[in-house]
């Protein structure tokens, strides 16, 4: 459980957080998300210790981080995959977190098989991709088995099966009742893992919801489609109560319906498809509509967790 | 997966965290070529100077007389700590220079006990190493010219002058590191302050000057390792100088480190 109250972190005339509140809950994935500069990274520095607010708190099941004896066994973070000196392997990295929070060496084993070192743990770190770093700083963020796990823009640098299984460890970590903050500049990358979205902005809280609402909010998704005979699946779709765009030769743009729902209907009525896919919708599209104070969220309280507690 | 994790939050004895987190240090020490590198240099100048001095003396019929061989390889430690101190002070920076500062303080959130722990390792291998150093100097000229002594109370008084120069130097290395978080930065520092300032500012022949060389650590060191007698200066000024340098650097890295944000 992470609780942020009324977090505010000045540098200098630059406000990187302002006035954030919100709370992190066991058990499932929450997505922090906000554009490039947002204050994401300054927020999870503060809620490790690492930068020290200018107001406000950030709280681990209910202290301050840097009063913890053994952090490890409660948080695991990874933050800058590249924050590791270069000369040493891997194990070396592993075994010096484990002797700083008294683990046993075997967890150094068994975190380098979970997140897929494997041999390369025994080489210098210098040499690593960006993917192993990441691994790397995964590593160490499960070596303690902690119950809370912060992740700052996991997925930056991994290739597809990485990002899936990022995606996967995401899940069944949050599956085991944990409580899990994954930060990223795009919904596309959360989308399908987070059920909560916590979205800021210039250091400002602008949504606390749920992803199926934030998703709602603009305007549901989207899927793209490409056949050889739009004039036949269009009105298949408006007759599936779909919204229907052409938006090219032979393509359409699909909203209200998902991508499997436009596959059933493009074989109810046999046509066959050459492309079909799920349009990509990045935060700043969904930044930009929320803060331009979108009808579908007017009627909410942006901030639900900071009135009530 | 789940069998190590501990209900709620175990505070840990203070000495234990200590312990744990200098053993952690250990590691950090040895995992790095840097640290071996510094180590080795120091053997080549304390082992080789000790040899050199061993052969020559053997060869110069005027010194062979039995003389006790500790007052020379003391002199070594002149330029030998300065790879000592380089050893101790990177043990600092280089967390900061590589960014390995953000996991050291996510898994030793206090900071006092990473300044104790660090700084403390790193000085304790830096003193050890110039003692057992400056032993197998003494040994190499000895090898080298047999008719040079050893004598052991003149022996444990110069090596007890050596582990304090080295362990005031490193605490002033690691302080600064601490301080200034720039290998280069510090190292440049510490080179004004032992060798540079002492060497250059009684050259002025202004008294203030040579008022401010004194109190550096610089002629504290050559002091006690030169075994000379220096108007003004004494035993017990020379030490007073290097104690309150290393503790004034440790204090002001202690400064630093405890109240600014880490990056």
């Amino acid at each position: 459980m992470i609780a942020v109250r009324g977090l505010t972190k000045r540098y200098g005339t630059v406000l990187a957080v302002d006035d954030l509140t919100f709370d992190v809950e066991p058990g499932k994935v929450t997505g922090f998300l906000g554009p490039n500069g947002a204050g994401k990274s300054t927020t999870m520095r503060a809620v490790l210790g690492l930068d020290r607010p200018t107001a406000g708190t950030a709280l681990v099941n209910g202290r301050p981080y840097a009063a913890l004896d053994e952090p490890l066994r409660e948080v695991g973070a990874l933050l800058d995959p590249g924050a590791v000196h270069p000369g040493r392997t891997g194990r070396a990295h592993l075994r010096i977190a484990a002797r700083t929070n008294g683990l046993p060496l075997r967890r150094v084993d068994e975190v380098v098989e979970q997140a897929g070192l494997g041999a390369a743990a025994r080489r210098r770190i210098g040499g690593y991709s960006l993917g192993m770093r990441q691994r790397l700083g995964i590593a160490a963020a499960l070596l303690g088995d902690p119950g809370v796990l912060l992740f700052d823009e996991p997925v930056n640098g991994l290739d597809l099966d990485g990002v899936r299984w990022i995606r996967g460890l995401l899940r069944r970590l949050a599956d085991e009742g944990r409580t899990v903050l994954v930060s990223s500049h795009l919904l596309s990358e959360v989308e399908q893992t987070a059920e909560r979205l916590v979205v800021v902005g210039r250091g400002r809280l602008v949504a606390d919801t749920t992803t199926e609402e934030l998703l709602r909010g603009l305007g549901g998704r989207r899927v793209r489609v490409r056949c050889v005979r739009p004039d036949l699946l269009a009105p298949a779709l408006r007759r599936r109560g779909a919204t229907v765009e052409e938006v090219g030769d032979a393509e359409l743009q699909v909203q209200g319906l998902s991508a499997e729902d436009v596959g059933e209907v493009a074989d109810s009525v046999r046509v066959p498809l050459h492309h079909l896919s799920d349009v990509q919708q990045s935060l700043e599209e969904a930044y930009l509509a929320l803060t331009a104070g979108s009808v579908e969220f007017a009627g909410q309280d942006p901030v639900p967790t900071g009135a009530d507690r | 997966m789940t069998a190590t994790r501990t209900a709620g939050a175990a505070r840990v004895p203070l000495p234990r965290l200590l312990a744990r987190t200098c053993a952690a240090e250990w590691t950090r020490l040895w995992t790095v070529r840097t640290s071996w590198w510094f180590l080795l240099a120091a053997a080549v100048v304390l082992v080789g100077l000790g040899t050199v001095a061993g052969v020559e003396s053997a060869g110069d019929p005027a010194q062979s007389g039995g003389d006790p061989v500790w007052a020379g390889v003391t002199v070594f430690v002149m330029p030998a700590q300065f790879a000592l101190f380089g050893l101790a002070l990177t043990a600092v920076t280089s967390d900061h220079a590589t960014g390995g500062i953000v996991p050291a303080l996510q898994w030793t959130p206090r900071r006092g006990v990473l300044l104790l722990a660090r700084a403390g390792v790193a000085v304790a291998t830096a003193t050890a190493a110039g003692v057992v150093l400056v032993l197998a100097s003494a040994l190499a000229a000895h090898t080298a010219h047999p008719d040079l002594t050893l004598p052991v109370g003149e022996g444990l008084d110069a090596l007890g002058t050596v582990a304090l120069v080295v362990a005031a130097g490193a605490a002033l290395g690691a302080g600064l590191g601490f301080l200034l978080r720039s290998t280069a930065g510090a190292l440049v520092a510490v080179f004004l302050l032992v060798l540079v300032l002492p060497l250059v500012l009684p050259q002025f022949g202004l008294a203030w000057a040579t008022s401010v060389a004194e109190a550096l650590p610089g002629s504290g060191a050559a002091y006690l390792l030169f075994g000379g007698e220096l108007p003004g200066m004494s035993r017990a000024s020379s030490v007073t100088v290097l104690l309150a340098w290393a503790a004034g650097a440790l204090l002001l890295g202690w400064l630093r480190l405890s109240r600014s944000d880490v990056r």
